[in-house]
């Protein structure tokens, strides 16, 4: 299947899907006044992938600032890696974050709590 | 017409510590380049990141409902208009307010949604803001779907202050304030 990549503006993260290796990621701030239309196409990836690569799959994000749609828009893309952790498929999320700035692990935190996946925080 | 007696402008806004402020038909971009600037005086001001990001957060989700609020109206875009300022207190927390017009009907709606979150507390705004998130989407709603003035209240260090003044039978104009 297909790689995509799409690159960062002032209020949307740079996202790059790669099929083969199994990884999405995330860098930046996210708070666009429409999350739909940034965050549908990234849905639509995760789910495929989940239903015809038949690999593990990592997310590795570098996510700053996320206003409340972004955020609605991530639960959506965590509840898709817990469907398919129960599944047993293999999934990971991997959040990392300054360690100057503790809101970004306070925001991670909060999503780790709904899930039951392999989610680790990591400071640098 | 008068002339702007700008000084006395000036004297007033230092008075009250005004980092920043507008007035005006606020669009997506203004937004942006509003926020990069309150970033950067956030910046200047040694703000800790985690309380820049605060105000920044609260900011954002304020100027986005009103510009939300509006297209939901079916408004046109200069009546996408919002007044907002952002300051410092005696304490030097910072404070966050912004204003719009509203059907007289929503603003009080909102000010009873504002009352009800200012007797709960962190685990209990916590919980309804979890709830929240958990709820399905109206249709093809791109918002954060009721979630921002809960993020709001998480973020303030004392309850949310709502008031309205009414224009006339059918608007009113609301303030919101957030202390962080």
């Amino acid at each position: 299947m297909s790689d995509f990549s799409i690159p960062r503006s002032q209020s949307t993260p740079a996202i790059q899907g790669n099929w083969s290796e199994g990884v999405l990621s995330m860098q930046g701030d996210s708070y666009p006044e429409n999350s739909y239309e940034l965050f549908h196409q990234v849905f639509e990836w995760v789910e495929r992938f989940l239903q015809d690569a038949g690999r593990p799959l990592t997310l590795e994000l570098h996510l700053l600032y996320l206003n409340t749609s972004s955020i609605k828009a991530m639960m959506d893309i965590f509840d898709l890696l817990e469907a398919a952790h129960h599944a047993g498929q293999p999934v990971a999320v991997n959040w990392h974050y300054d360690k100057r700035n503790e809101r970004v692990a306070d925001l991670a935190e909060e999503f780790k709590e709904d899930c039951t996946f392999p989610f680790a925080i990591v400071g640098f | 017409m008068e002339p702007f007696d700008l000084f006395s402008m000036r004297e007033a806004y230092n008075r009250q510590q005004i980092m920043l402020c507008f007035n005006g038909p606020i669009s997506r971009s203004l937004i942006e380049e509003i926020g990069n600037a309150l970033r950067n005086y956030l910046e200047a001001d040694h703000a800790h990141p985690s309380a820049a990001m605060d105000v920044f957060a609260v900011y954002i989700e304020m100027t986005q409902n009103i510009r939300h609020y509006a297209a939901q109206k079916g408004w046109q875009e200069q009546e996408a208009a919002a007044t907002v300022v952002i300051a410092r207190d005696e304490a030097g927390r910072y404070v966050v307010s912004a204003g719009n017009m509203v059907d007289a009907a929503d603003g009080a709606g909102l000010l009873a949604k504002v009352e009800s979150l200012a007797g709960l507390d962190k685990t209990q705004l916590k919980a309804i803001y979890k709830e929240q998130l958990r709820k399905p989407r109206d249709g093809s709603a791109a918002t954060g779907a009721g979630l921002g003035l809960i993020d709001i209240a998480r973020k303030a260090s004392e309850p949310l202050l709502a008031s309205m003044r009414s224009l006339n039978e059918d608007r009113a104009f609301i303030s919101l304030r957030a202390v962080i």
